[in-house]
């Protein structure tokens, strides 16, 4: 049941399973960790895109809504929400 | 303490309402400048306690933590510890938090505290965080978190005393503690944050319904680029109409003070070096600023409402695609008013390759230098009718145009160099989004005053020197009275204007239009006021060409095909110092701002040419 955040349907909220650090910059990881994206927690896509591309991917992470790109959201496997 | 004025630093992350709250606490006692030897803007202003011991204050860029990710972030750690030349360490910090949003912003929060220094915390924008239906317990956070918690709301003024008293206490009973160490990793400190986040909120109802189901509209992927592309289209269309009737007051206003000037002073050479130099050149430019106003206010409010990030969203797809983020969208946006701002708004872009990519194309944005260019020639050739009985105005239409061709042409350079010059890796594109809310009056307005101080204080300096020696270089030497050639063409400028008339012939332009573009490389405005200077002086006495207005007077003496491309070359021209001078700062060296000169240039070459030829074909020469 663990798939990609970068394909993963919008709306419906996913847990972080894990997240390869190894595939972002050290800088990139970091306001990924800053924004709370970590291992464990619990966002929802929001908005994917316009028509000139499918990128970017805004998500809600608690109160708060953050934009990422499609190349990191394919490195942040995801499995359903409890 | 000292006797010194104990100076706070209000710290916080984006979004958490850390200016607005600047601005309620100082008013409009503020100082911009630049911290030395960075070019990051430095916040400062003044305000007092309750019983008038004076304060001072500075706003420290917005960050997520104390590891920084660009050069503002750096300054806000640099300065938190103490370690920014020339500015001692703040006696206290005002740690501004989002109170909707405490389980990201304790992160930063508890990073901070960790330092020891007199700390206090501000719960603001507290009545957004209610009409979110969260409800908090600000003397829970406090024992949670060891300092004292105020809750604010900036735009109301509410809580500011209480704020500065709290700050005044902390700094009189502070006691040195050992900084302690901050939780050893991020999922830690998280998790921390969480917990006294979750202890502090008292009642909570799930999510903020109200802006998701505005996103779903405005980040829809068809009907949001619609909408972008309308605001942006009315912004145009507004700056056009909105601005013609302050514009024109301010036009009769300048021509009342010549009349006054000509009726005290006797005619000679003080007289023509004021009414003619200095008042019809910088007059010629504060014409506009109106439309650089009213263009500010759009764009102001489009960041105030949390509209801005919105933009950069849509637009990161298309921007991706040249190989630039949607973060470059604000600092271009920005250049849309000046260059000079957006460029520095860069620094907010992490990667290098990606910041100077945008550095380099932010020239193409249509500033507001280019407005009275543009305005006069638009004013002057195209017709003020409707297209086709429609109530889209057809001089709108034309700028619009123009704006549109910097676009094209910035995404076009973009894409070219970023295969050549500026290669690296694709850009990345990471941002929070922040909340809707209604841009704050107050704060509209100190920005708004501060981007027509730096106009109104350029038109005062740069632009009156450039115009007083430029008519002193078009007044001498002076022609002999019986001799037929024109005083502009006799005199020092007229000479210079006449060697670079060889240069520019080809692509349509007239000995005017040469001697204009020779100030004009201060500031591309300044081609206005040449063009101003020039001609009063060549109407000379003749009161009927006097009268006349700039435009009209235009009209008997270029032809469609001339305006045309003489309008085209203001599309890419770089002239602007300022924008020059900036490029090599912010890119430490001549290497890159002379890249930029040469290549715009060149294009601004060709497009002129291109557009001049092409009108000639259809017989507007």
């Amino acid at each position: 049941m663990i798939a990609k955040l970068d394909s993963s349907p919008l709306g419906i909220a996913v847990r972080i399973a894990r997240i390869d650090w190894n595939a972002m910059s050290q800088d990139e990881g970091r306001r990924l960790r800053e924004f709370g994206l970590l291992e464990g927690c619990e966002i929802t896509p929001r908005h994917r895109g316009s028509i000139f591309s499918r990128d970017p991917l805004a998500l809600t992470i608690g109160r708060m809504q953050v934009i990422i790109r499609a190349r990191q959201a394919a490195a942040i496997e995801v499995e359903p929400a409890a | 303490m000292t006797g010194a004025i104990p100076s706070i630093a209000l710290v916080g992350n984006p979004n958490a309402g850390k200016s607005s709250l600047f601005n309620a606490l100082t008013g409009a006692r503020q100082k911009i400048a630049n911290y030395p030897g960075v070019t990051v803007e430095r916040k400062a202003g003044h305000a007092s306690f309750a019983d008038g011991r004076p304060i001072s204050l500075i706003d420290l860029p917005g960050t997520y933590s104390l590891t920084p990710a660009s050069l503002d972030e750096a300054v806000t750690r640099d300065v938190v510890l103490g370690k920014q030349a020339g500015e001692a360490r703040p006696d206290a910090l005002i740690v501004v938090v989002d109170a909707a949003n405490l389980d990201n912003h304790l992160c930063f929060a508890l990073e901070l505290l960790a330092l020891g220094l007199p700390t206090v915390v501000a719960l603001n924008m507290l009545d957004l965080a209610t009409r979110d239906g969260l409800t908090l317990d600000p003397e829970r956070l406090s024992r949670e978190l060891g300092v004292p918690v105020v809750p604010t709301v900036a735009v109301r003024k509410r809580g500011l005393t209480e704020l500065l008293e709290a700050v005044d206490g902390a700094i009189a009973t502070h006691q040195p503690r050992a900084a302690v160490a901050p939780p050893p990793n991020d999922a830690s400190l998280h998790q921390r944050a969480r917990a006294i986040a979750r202890a502090a909120t008292v009642d909570e109802t799930p999510v903020r319904r109200w802006t998701q189901r505005v996103d779903s509209v405005v980040l829809h992927p068809v009907a949001g680029l619609v909408i972008l592309l309308a605001l942006m289209f009315v912004m145009f269309q507004a700056v056009y109409a909105a601005a013609e009737a302050p514009a024109d007051f301010l036009e009769s206003g300048i021509g009342v003070l010549q009349g006054w000037v000509v009726d005290v002073l006797p005619d000679g050479f003080l007289r023509g070096l004021i009414v003619e130099g200095l008042l019809a050149g910088v007059g010629a430019v504060i014409v506009f600023l109106p439309q650089i106003l009213i263009l500010f206010l759009f764009i102001l409010l489009l960041e105030a409402s949390g509209y801005m990030t919105r933009a950069a969203f849509l637009m990161d797809g298309l921007m991706g695609k040249v190989g630039l983020s949607g973060r470059g969208f604000i600092p271009l946006l920005s250049s849309f008013a000046c260059a000079v701002p957006g460029i520095m708004a860069t620094r907010s872009i992490p990667d290098e390759k990606d910041r100077l990519t945008t550095i380099l194309i932010a020239p193409l944005m249509t500033c507001s230098a280019r407005m009275p260019v543009y305005t006069l020639v638009i004013g002057a050739f195209i017709p003020a009718r409707g297209v086709g009985g429609s109530p889209v105005g057809l001089q709108g239409l034309v700028l619009f145009g123009l704006f549109l061709s910097g676009i094209v042409g910035a995404l076009l350079v973009a894409w070219a160099l970023r295969r050549s010059v500026t290669k690296g890796n694709a850009a990345g594109f990471m941002m929070e989004m922040p909340r809707y809310q209604w841009p704050r009056l107050n704060d509209i307005a100190i920005a708004l005053w501060q981007r027509a101080w730096i106009f109104l204080r350029r038109a005062g300096t740069i632009i009156a020197m450039t115009t007083v020696v430029l008519w002193l270089l078009l007044s001498f030497p002076k022609a002999p009275a019986d001799s037929d050639v024109r005083q502009v063409d006799y005199s020092v400028a007229g000479h210079i204007a006449s060697g670079l008339e060889a240069v520019v012939k080809p692509i349509g332009f007239n000995h005017d239009i040469a001697l204009a573009l020779i100030p004009a490389m201060a500031a591309r405005e300044v081609a206005v006021s040449a063009l101003a200077t020039a001609n009063a002086i060549d109407a000379g006495d003749d009161e009927e060409a006097v009268a006349m207005s700039l435009g009209e007077r235009l009209q008997g003496r270029w032809s469609l095909a001339t305006a045309l491309a003489f309008l085209a070359w203001f599309v890419f021209a770089p002239q602007c110092i300022s924008t020059i001078a900036i490029t090599r700062r912010e890119t430490n060296g001549w290497k890159w701002p002379l890249f930029m000169v040469g290549y715009l240039f060149a294009l601004a070459y060709a497009a002129a040419g291109i557009t001049y030829w092409t009108a000639v074909a259809f017989g507007l020469g």
